[in-house]
């Protein structure tokens, strides 16, 4: 039943099977969860019919009623970190375009507060999408893997930026300059 | 007998046939059998009657001369110590016989040994206080200056050795002890009147006075042993308490004297102060800042300078102060300091201070480059082949103090290219000695473009004259040669498609054939923005040879006969951007030789110029050398950056396959003691750190953010592409 979903195993298929079951593709996480519990791995913003199958026949969702009744377990509240932590980096992989290992900038700051929305503190969120926007820096306008993943790292290590040393940091420049950002901010 | 024989003992000496006769008694009580031996019986009367002597001649004499005055009780003492020397030997003499077996025999002490003992304990424990006091006071005068008598302390002393019964504690306790008490007492009284009064080199010349005074006074009289203690206790007191307050003296410390080249003082400062463990380290320190503030001098100047005059990339006046501000120091470390480490540091450090402060448009490392460029090109300074060596030598210690060692190396080779190329190198061996200095600074790696520069000219002289044959061969109009330079040594160039006369054309043509054959495989483009022509023109009646470039010579030919050309049309014909073109025509119609007319005239170049040749152009000269500006800039900043990328990227992969796995703060150690040519902030070495983690050689470990470790399996398509370039 559920293959006619399968006969576009792109975007396109996904938001199908999305406006069947109420959520919207470009906004809802819960889209790109239910993707990342399917096993979506090969290539960036598809899934394979061996994937697709796997994941249904792993998640047991064979009917439109099943995967209704999955949604709620797909918010990511339920992940411990560890999990959430893979998701994350899920999140990125999927969302690269054609053969670039990186993502705009752009895309970055619209990923970042819908994905780590309730687990990171909504004004880390903010100030970052801020200062990568108003960053004059070229290097920035592509984010890579390292400096997406280890944004959420330094949301859970490093509460407080007065704790933040960076002549002993081995977290990427960018995160220095975030930082020093934030310690400008302060200031004013 | 025995009585009688120690009363006299004491002042007469006995006489062989005496001495024979004490000796048989005593032979013959001592050998006879028990109950007839004596031994015991003397042996205890030997003790008795020293002790008598002792208690009851010798202790009232002595008794009463005290309080009559040090050197009273002294000479008494003395007297009746010689006196017992004398006994106590004599009556070892007669006793022998005890001393060879019944002493032994017992474990006894020897008849001497015994001697000593009761002197000691009668004599000496109830005297030595106060006679080592008096003889503190004797020293204490001459000290003053008095003279006083050496001969009579010295004997005394040797009684104090001689207490020790062979080894030195009694002389160490009762009279060394309070002897360096009262030194201590005395200098320190002396340096706190001096301390006050005199400038740092009096004080420094009363105290090396004093030193040597005490150093004689150990070898006149006193025990060797005391020569370490007493001098340290000088040491102490004179120089160590009061080190830092002679060095910062005001108007005759440290800074004062380095200022005023006092050479000596600072010599006797350097002396005085390495008998202290330490004690050099605060002077080095004054010489360092002083050093530098010297070099802060120079610095300023220059800074004041660029205020009216315009900023270039060449300022010979701040590299000779440089240079001189160097030598300076460099002889006084030798002279002054004995070339001592610790201000060879302290001149290192200052210098890598001044050196590093870039002051205007231009880095230091390029105005050192630009000054080499000076004294190695013909028509630069004027100096002798020793001179020139003499130069080069010393911008080559102040290049060793330059952080940026590869932007130095980058403009240099730049410059040496332009040297060579259009054939301005004052000498070839110059040159060479130049490269090879910095090869000893820096490794093979450092110099091998420069080396490859230099034998390509070399390869290019050799095969000129084949060439040359080959040209003649042909019957060529224009005298042709032609510089093969091999990519990769030389600065990259710009290289104009420039459309060429026929003849310029044929020629390049027969080169490239005889070329092909002689190296099939390689491939030859042409920069004919480096290319140099002579080109005779005639102006009405005279004729001119003219040094020009040959993109010069080919705008020339294009003007030949009197022809006008638009800037468009040129352009056009010769196939040069408005880049290249602009430059070139200014050089021919608005330098010093205006060969070209410009309509309309005025200094700058626009495209609407028209251009056709001065029909009235003249000049007194036959030869004319008409400059062109450069086309390139004078280095690629751009490329020495990427080079760094390269050799940082490097590092990281070279340590990180022998460590495996690396904390952070070790990595970027590890690399910045790996780059030996220039030091990158931390960030940079970040990201390169990155990019490596990027292309997947390195990860993130995943219990410690804080740790890399090579990816399994590294990439092997990575790390080929780095380790060649590095």
């Amino acid at each position: 039943e559920t293959s006619i979903y399968h006969t576009e195993t792109t975007l396109l298929g996904i938001s199908m099977l999305c406006d069947d079951l109420g959520i919207d593709a470009l906004e809802d996480i819960r889209v790109l969860v239910l993707l990342w519990k399917l096993g979506a791995n090969e290539k960036p913003a598809q899934i394979s019919k061996e994937e697709w199958k796997k994941g249904c026949i792993e998640l047991r969702v064979d009917s439109m009623a099943k995967f209704k009744a999955l949604l709620p377990a797909l918010d990511t509240g339920f992940l411990d970190r560890t999990e959430f932590k893979d998701f994350f980096k899920f999140c990125f992989q999927f969302n690269r375009q054609g053969t670039h290992r990186t993502l705009d900038k752009d895309l970055v700051t619209a990923l970042i507060p819908m994905t780590l929305k309730d687990r990171v503190p909504s004004k880390r969120l903010s100030t970052f999408c801020d200062f990568l926007t108003e960053s004059k820096d070229e290097s920035y306008s592509r984010i890579t893997l390292d400096q997406w993943t280890s944004f959420l790292d330094f949301c859970y290590e490093v509460e407080d930026i007065a704790d933040y040393d960076e002549a002993t940091s081995a977290w990427p420049v960018l995160i220095d300059e975030y930082v020093e950002y934030l310690e400008e901010l302060e200031k004013k | 007998m025995l009585d009688n024989g120690i009363k006299e003992g004491k002042t007469n000496m006995f006489g062989a046939k005496e001495y024979v006769t004490i000796y048989t008694t005593c032979y013959d009580m001592c050998t006879q059998r028990s109950p007839y031996n004596w031994s015991r019986d003397l042996y205890q009367r030997h003790g008795e009657t020293i002790e008598n002597y002792l208690t009851q001649t010798v202790l009232p004499a002595l008794r009463e001369k005290t309080g009559q005055g040090g050197t009273i009780l002294l000479a008494e003492l003395q007297h009746r110590w010689s006196n017992h020397q004398i006994m106590n030997k004599w009556l070892k003499k007669f006793f022998t016989y005890l001393d060879r077996y019944y002493v032994k025999h017992h474990s006894l002490p020897t008849l001497e040994q015994a001697g000593l003992r009761h002197f000691k304990s009668h004599i000496y424990d109830g005297t030595k206080a106060e006679s080592a006091a008096a003889i503190l006071s004797l020293i204490n005068e001459e000290r003053e200056g008095e003279i006083i008598d050496k001969t009579l302390v010295k004997s005394i002393v040797e009684l104090y050795e001689s207490m020790g019964m062979g080894g030195l504690e009694a002389y160490t306790a009762d009279l060394e002890s309070p002897l360096l008490d009262s030194t201590r007492d005395y200098y320190v009284k002396k340096r706190e009147s001096w301390i006050v009064v005199d400038s740092t080199p009096d004080y420094l010349i009363k105290a090396e006075r004093a030193l040597a005074q005490e150093k004689n006074r150990v070898a006149d009289y006193l025990n060797n042993a005391s020569e370490t203690k007493l001098l340290r206790v000088c040491e102490e007191e004179l120089l160590e308490k009061v080190e830092m307050q002679l060095l910062e003296k005001e108007g005759s410390g440290c800074r004062v004297l380095l200022a005023n080249d006092k050479s000596e003082d600072l010599r006797r400062m350097f002396t005085l102060f390495s008998r202290l463990e330490k004690g050099l380290n605060p002077m080095a320190d004054i010489v360092q800042k002083f050093i530098s503030s010297m070099g802060n001098d120079i610095i300023d100047k220059r800074k004041a300078r660029l205020e009216t005059e315009k900023d270039k990339n060449d300022d010979p006046k701040f590299v000779k102060s440089l240079i001189e501000l160097h030598e300076k120091y460099l002889g006084v470390i030798k002279t002054d300091f004995a070339g001592h480490s610790l201000f060879q540091k302290a001149l290192k450090d200052a210098f890598v201070e001044i050196v590093n402060k870039n002051v205007g448009q231009y880095t230091n490392a390029e105005l050192m480059s630009t000054f080499c460029d000076r004294v190695l090109k013909s028509g630069g300074e004027k100096l002798s082949e020793a001179e020139v060596e003499e130069n080069l030598d010393r911008i080559v210690q102040l290049f060793s103090y330059l952080t940026d060692k590869d932007l130095f190396a980058e403009i240099y080779r730049n410059q040496l290219a332009k040297r060579l190329l259009n054939q301005r190198s004052a000498s070839d061996d110059a040159e060479k000695v130049m490269i090879s200095k910095l090869k000893m600074q820096c490794g093979t790696h450092f110099t091998s473009k420069m080396e490859g520069m230099l034998a390509d000219l070399a390869v290019g002289s050799d095969q000129k004259t084949e060439f040359d044959a080959k040209l003649k061969q042909h019957n060529s109009k224009l005298d042709f040669s032609v510089q093969v330079l091999t990519t990769g040594f030389w600065p990259t160039y710009k290289s104009p498609e420039v459309v060429l006369p026929e003849q310029m054309s044929t020629c390049m043509g027969i080169f490239k054939d005889w070329h092909e054959n002689k190296h099939a495989k390689r491939k030859l483009a042409w920069i004919h923005s480096l290319g140099n022509a002579s080109v005779r023109g005639t102006f009405g009646k005279k004729s001119y040879d003219m040094q020009v470039t040959t993109l010069q010579a080919v705008a020339l030919d294009a003007l030949n006969g009197g022809k006008t050309l638009t800037f468009t049309e040129l352009a056009e014909k010769l196939n040069l951007e408005e880049s290249v073109l602009k430059p070139l025509m200014h050089s021919l119609s608005c330098g010093k030789y205006k060969v070209v007319t410009k309509t309309p005239a005025s200094n700058k170049i626009n495209s609407t110029d028209s251009f056709k040749a001065n029909p009235k152009f003249s000049s007194n000269m036959r030869k004319l050398r008409i400059p062109m500006a450069s086309l390139d800039a004078s280095h690629n900043t751009k490329r020495v950056e990427e080079d760094r990328s390269i050799a940082i990227e490097a590092a990281i992969v070279r340590i990180m396959k022998a460590r495996k796995t690396l904390q952070h703060q070790q990595l970027i150690a590890e690399v910045l003691s790996q780059l030996a040519f220039f030091k990158p902030n931390p960030r940079v070495i970040k990201k390169r750190i990155e990019a490596l983690i990027d292309r997947e050689y390195l990860e993130r470990s995943k219990d410690n953010n804080n740790q890399y470790n090579v990816s399994s399996p590294p990439p092997t398509v990575v790390l080929i592409g780095i380790l060649a370039l590095a």
